[in-house]
C-alpha cells in the first residue's frame, strides 16, 4: 500500500539493469552494423580486408593496454610513442636481418614499458605520472637520435608482411594471435590470475603474499611487447617510420578496452572483450571516414561513444 | 505509537528472498537487538530502513505513516542515523571532516569552532580523548575507525540510531563506553536498533530482541523474559552444544619466538614465545598493540624491527614473502580492505593462496583449483552454489569464513596469526571456527590470535598475554586467570 514516487520505481527496476544494459548493447551493435553496411564503400573495404589491417595495429596496442588496465593502473600514455619508437628501431636494425630486427624492437618495447611497470608496482608510483615521464623520455630520445627525420628501411624482406595466409593479411593474423595469447595468459596461467588479484585489491593481494612488483611489471612487459608488435607491423606495412606513426594509439586503445567492458578500476577484463571493443571503435571510425565526417567530428563522436559505454557499464553493475 | 515500524517487508535478490514478510515496531526509549546467523538478513533489513534498498513488498513507517525512503540522505532527514557494518570513513579526510561528512544539518556557512567542539565532545564520550581532530582517517587502527564512526552517529540529530555490529573489533572497555552513550540516548527518549553476534551484549544493553532466521522473523521477545539458550535456539533453530571445544591444554615446545619487537610508534620492545599445538591469545583494548604485533609478524609493517624465529630458524620481518616462506599465515582484521577480494568470486577468494600448488610451468590446473575451492567451501561451511558469486554478495560473517578458508590445507604445519578471527561471525559458525582453530593446533600449528573479545580469549587460549600500550602486562596459562583480572590488566595495569 505504498505510494510510489518516481525514484523508487526506478530503483525497483535496478536488479534488471543488467538486462537493460545487455539489451542496449545488442541494440547498439545492431545499429552500428546496419549503419556500417549501408555506408557506400564499406562492403568493398570488408572484402578487401582493409578493415582487418586497419584494426590490427591499434588492436595489438589495445590488447597490451588491457593488461595495464586490468592490474588497476588505468593506462600508459607512453604507449603510442613506444609504438613509433619500436617502428623506428625495427627499421634501423633491418640491415641485421629481419629476425634480429624484430627481436631488438621487441626488447626495446619490453624494457621501456617494463621499467614503468617496475616503478608503478614497486614504488606504488602514480601510473599516469610515470607514463608521462616515459613519454617525454621517448620523445626527447627519439628527436635526439633521428634528428626528427624519417627512417627508411635499409634492408629487404618486408614483403613477407604483406602476404596473406588463408586470405587474411599477416597483420590480422598477428593481431588475432595476440588476442588469443593474451586471453590464454589471463585465464590459464598463474601470473594472469595474480594480475586479476592485484588489480582487484592491491592490499589484499599483498596480504595474500602476491608480489605486486613482479605482477605489475609482468603486465607492463606484455603491454610493451604488444606495442612493439604494433610498431613492427606498421613499419613493415608502410616501409617508413617517424615518431608520428603511433600518435593517438594509446587513446584509441584505452577507448577500445573500455568499450569492450574491461573495468577501469581493475580486477576484471579480458582480451576477447577488447577485441570486440577494437572492432566497434574501428568500424565506427571507418564508417565516419567513408561518410565524409571531418576528423574533429570523428574524435567527438568516438569520445561520446566511450562516455555512453562507461555509463552503461556502471548501470549494469549497480544494484 | 511506534517511532519506526517495518510492515511486512520482503526483499528479493533475483529469485532469493532475503527478507520474508518481516514486521517490527520500535518505541521511543527502546533499545532493540536484532540477532540472527550470518546471512539471516540483518544488514539487508538495515539497508531497507536507510533507503539503500527498496523493499519489494511492504513498507517502512515513521511515526505511523508509511514512507518511501529513497536514499540514505532521505533517511537522515527522517531522523535515522546509521553505523554500517563495513567501515565507511574516507581515508584521506581528517577525523573532523569524516564526522561531519554527509551531515545534512550542517549549513553551508557554519562555524568551524562549533563543529570542532561537538566532534570533540562525541569523541571524548567514547574515550578517544587523545585523538586529534585533524588526524587523517587512514592513520587510524580499525578499532579507532569504528569508534569514529560511532562518534559520527552520535553527532547526528536523529531519533532512531542503528548500529550494525559496532563492537566487532572493540574490547569491553570501549564497548562499555558505547553502552554508556547508548543509555544516555535512551534516557533522552531515542530509539536504538543494535545488531550483534555477541549475545552477552544483547542481555546487557537491549530491552528486547528480534530474531531473524533465513529472512524470516522468528519472533521478538523482551530480554528479561528469555535466557541465552532460548535466544540461541531461536537463532539457530536447534540448540548449540558447547561453544568452545573441550581439550586438554598441554604445553608444547616453543615454535614462534619474538624478541625485542619494535613497531613505531606503538610497540617498543615486545617479547613473545608461542608453543606448537597451542593457542596464544593477545588480549588488549584498542591501541594496545596486539593487532600491530601480529601485522608486523605477518610482514605487513615496513617499519618493524626485532628478532623473530620459527622453530629456531630466524625469520626476516617486513616482507610478506619472507613470512610466508617461513609458513606464517595471516588473517587480517580489515576484512573488506585487506582480508578478501570483494570484487572477485567466492571461489577465487578461497584459492587466492593456493595457486602455487596447482601450477605446472606457470599454467594453472583449473580442475584441481575448482576441486580445492569446493572442498574449502565445504570446510568452512559456505554454500557451494555460491562459488561463482562475487564475494561482496555474501553476508559479513560468510566473508570472514572466506578469509579463514584460504589458509586451510597445506602440508607443513606453520604459524597461524589471526586478528579478530571471529569478527562478525555468528554463534553457530563461531563454534565451527573455534573447532577449526583447534584442528590447526592438533595438526601441529602454533596459533596466535589477537582478540578484543575477552570471553573468546578465555574460551580458546592455552596462554593469554594481556597487553597495554604496546607492552605485555602479564602472561597466564589456561585456568590461571579470569575476566576481571584480564580486564584490569588491559585497562589499569598495576605496573604502568
Ligand atoms: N546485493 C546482493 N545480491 C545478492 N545477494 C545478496 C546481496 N546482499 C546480500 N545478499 C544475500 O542476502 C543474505 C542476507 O545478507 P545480510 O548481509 O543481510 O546478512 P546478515 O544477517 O547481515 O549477516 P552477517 O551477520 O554475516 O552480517 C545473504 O545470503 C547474502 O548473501
Ligand atoms: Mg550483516
Amino acid at each position: 500500500m505504498t505510494e510510489l514516487t518516481f525514484p523508487a520505481v526506478l530503483r525497483r527496476g535496478l536488479p534488471r539493469a543488467r538486462y537493460i544494459a545487455l539489451a542496449v548493447r545488442l541494440a547498439a551493435a545492431a545499429a552500428i552494423a546496419i549503419y556500417a553496411l549501408t555506408t557506400p564503400g564499406f562492403l568493398t573495404l570488408l572484402s578487401a580486408n582493409a578493415l582487418f589491417t586497419a584494426i590490427s595495429f591499434v588492436g595489438c596496442v589495445a590488447v597490451g593496454m588491457t593488461f595495464i588496465t586490468l592490474t588497476g593502473n588505468i593506462m600508459s600514455l607512453a604507449i603510442g610513442a613506444t609504438v613509433s619508437a619500436s617502428a623506428l628501431i625495427f627499421l634501423a636494425c633491418l640491415s641485421l636481418g629481419i629476425l634480429p630486427a624484430i627481436l631488438v624492437a621487441l626488447l626495446f618495447g619490453v624494457v621501456i614499458t617494463g621499467a614503468q611497470g617496475f616503478l608503478v608496482g614497486h614504488l606504488r608510483a602514480n601510473p599516469i605520472l610515470v607514463s608521462v615521464a616515459a613519454l617525454s623520455l621517448l620523445l626527447g630520445g627519439a628527436a635526439f637520435v633521428t634528428g626528427g627525420h624519417h627512417i627508411y628501411p635499409s634492408g629487404a624482406g618486408l614483403e613477407i608482411f604483406k602476404d596473406r595466409f588463408a586470405g587474411i593479411p599477416i597483420d590480422a593474423w598477428c593481431f588475432f594471435t595476440t588476442v588469443a595469447v593474451g586471453q590464454f595468459i589471463l585465464s590459464w596461467t598463474r601470473i594472469g590470475r595474480l594480475m586479476t588479484m592485484v588489480g582487484s585489491n592491491v592490499r589484499a593481494a599483498t596480504a595474500a603474499g602476491v608480489s605486486t612488483t613482479a605482477t605489475v611489471t609482468a603486465a607492463y612487459v606484455i603491454a610493451g611487447a604488444c606495442a612493439s608488435i604494433s610498431g613492427i607491423l606498421l613499419a613493415a606495412r608502410y616501409g617508413s617510420g617517424d615518431m608520428e606513426i603511433g600518435v593517438g594509439y594509446d587513446y584509441t586503445a584505452i577507448a577500445a578496452v573500455l568499450v569492450g567492458g574491461t573495468g577501469i578500476a581493475g580486477g576484471s577484463g579480458s582480451t576477447l572483450r577488447t577485441l570486440v571493443g577494437v572492432i566497434v571503435i574501428s568500424v565506427i571510425e571507418v564508417v565516419l571516414l567513408l561518410r565524409g565526417f571531418s576528423e574533429q567530428l570523428q574524435y567527438l563522436i568516438t569520445g561520446l561513444l566511450v562516455l555512453c559505454v562507461i555509463m552503461l557499464h556502471t548501470l549494469g553493475e549497480r544494484r | 505509537m511506534p517511532v519506526l515500524a517495518i510492515d511486512g517487508v520482503t526483499k528479493r535478490f533475483g529469485p532469493n528472498a532475503v527478507l520474508k514478510d518481516v514486521s517490527l515496531a520500535l518505541d521511543a526509549h527502546e533499545v532493540r537487538a536484532v540477532c540472527g546467523e550470518n546471512g539471516a538478513g540483518k544488514s539487508t533489513l538495515v539497508k531497507v530502513i536507510t533507503g539503500l534498498y527498496a523493499p519489494d513488498e511492504g513498507a517502512v513507517c515513521v511515526d505511523g505513516t508509511p514512507v518511501v525512503i529513497t536514499s540514505p540522505q532521505h533517511a537522515q532527514e527522517l531522523g535515522i542515523a546509521l553505523v554500517a557494518q563495513e567501515l565507511s570513513l574516507a581515508p584521506a579526510l581528517s577525523v573532523l571532516d569524516n564526522i561531519w561528512l554527509g551531515n545534512r544539518k550542517v549549513p553551508l556557512l557554519h562555524r568551524r569552532q562549533e563543529l570542532r567542539a561537538r566532534a570533540r565532545a562525541a569523541l571524548d564520550k567514547l574515550g578517544l580523548n587523545d585523538l586529534a581532530l585533524d588526524t587523517p582517517a587512514s592513520a587510524l587502527s580499525i578499532g579507532r575507525r569504528q569508534l569514529v564512526e560511532i562518534a559520527r552517529m552520535l553527532t547526528r540529530d536523529a531519533r532512531v540510531f542503528i548500529l550494525d555490529e559496532p563492537t566487532a573489533t572493540l574490547s569491553d572497555v570501549e564497548i562499555e563506553r558505547i553502552f554508556a552513550a547508548l543509555r544516555a540516548l535512551k534516557a533522552e527518549g531515542k530509539s536504538v536498533i543494535y545488531i550483534t553476534h555477541r549475545l552477552g551484549e544483547v542481555f546487557e544493553i537491549c530491552d528486547s530482541v528480534s530474531v531473524l532466521r533465513n529472512g524470516d522473523l522468528v519472533g521478538t521477545r523482551r530480554t528479561n523474559e528469555i535466557d541465552r539458550g532460548t535466544l540461541m535456539q531461536m537463532m539457530l533453530g536447534r540448540s548449540l552444544g558447547e561453544m568452545y571445544p573441550a581439550w586438554e591444554s598441554s604445553p608444547g615446545d616453543p615454535m614462534l619466538m619474538v624478541k625485542d619487537l619494535h613497531v613505531p610508534p606503538l610497540v617498543r620492545g615486545f617479547d613473545l614465545t608461542a608453543e606448537r599445538g597451542t593457542v596464544t591469545c593477545l588480549a588488549g583494548q584498542v591501541g594496545s598493540g596486539a593487532i600491530t604485533v601480529l601485522r608486523a609478524l605477518a610482514g605487513l609493517t615496513p617499519g618493524a624491527s626485532g628478532e623473530a624465529s620459527i622453530s629456531g630458524k630466524p625469520m626476516r620481518l617486513r616482507t610478506v614473502a619472507r613470512a610466508q616462506a617461513a609458513d606464517v599465515k595471516f588473517i587480517s582484521e580489515d576484512r573488506a580492505g585487506e582480508g578478501i577480494f570483494l570484487r572477485l568470486t567466492v571461489g577465487q577468494n578461497l584459492i587466492a593462496t593456493k595457486l602455487k600448488d596447482h601450477t605446472a610451468f606457470g599454467l594453472l590446473a583449473r580442475r584441481g583449483l575448482r576441486a580445492t575451492a569446493a572442498s574449502l567451501a565445504a570446510a568452512v561451511g559456505v554454500d557451494r552454489k555460491r562459488l561463482h558469486s562475487p564475494a561482496d554478495e555474501l553476508s559479513g560473517g560468510n566473508q570472514q569464513k572466506l578469509a579463514f578458508g584460504r589458509w586451510i590445507g597445506g602440508d607443513r604445519p606453520g604459524v597461524l596469526l589471526m586478528n579478530e578471527p571471529t569478527r562478525g561471525v555468528d554463534v553457530g559458525a563461531r563454534a565451527e571456527i573455534y573447532r577449526l582453530i583447534r584442528q590447526f593446533c592438533d595438526r601441529g600449528y602454533c596459533v596466535v590470535m589477537a582478540s578484543s573479545d575477552i570471553e573468546e580469549v578465555l574460551g580458546m587460549a592455552d596462554v593469554v598475554v594481556s597487553m597495554y600500550r604496546g607492552r605485555q602486562v602479564a602472561r597466564y596459562r589456561r585456568g590461571e586467570t579470569d575476566m576481571q583480572r584480564i580486564l584490569a590488566d588491559i585497562t589499569h595495569p598495576a605496573a604502568a
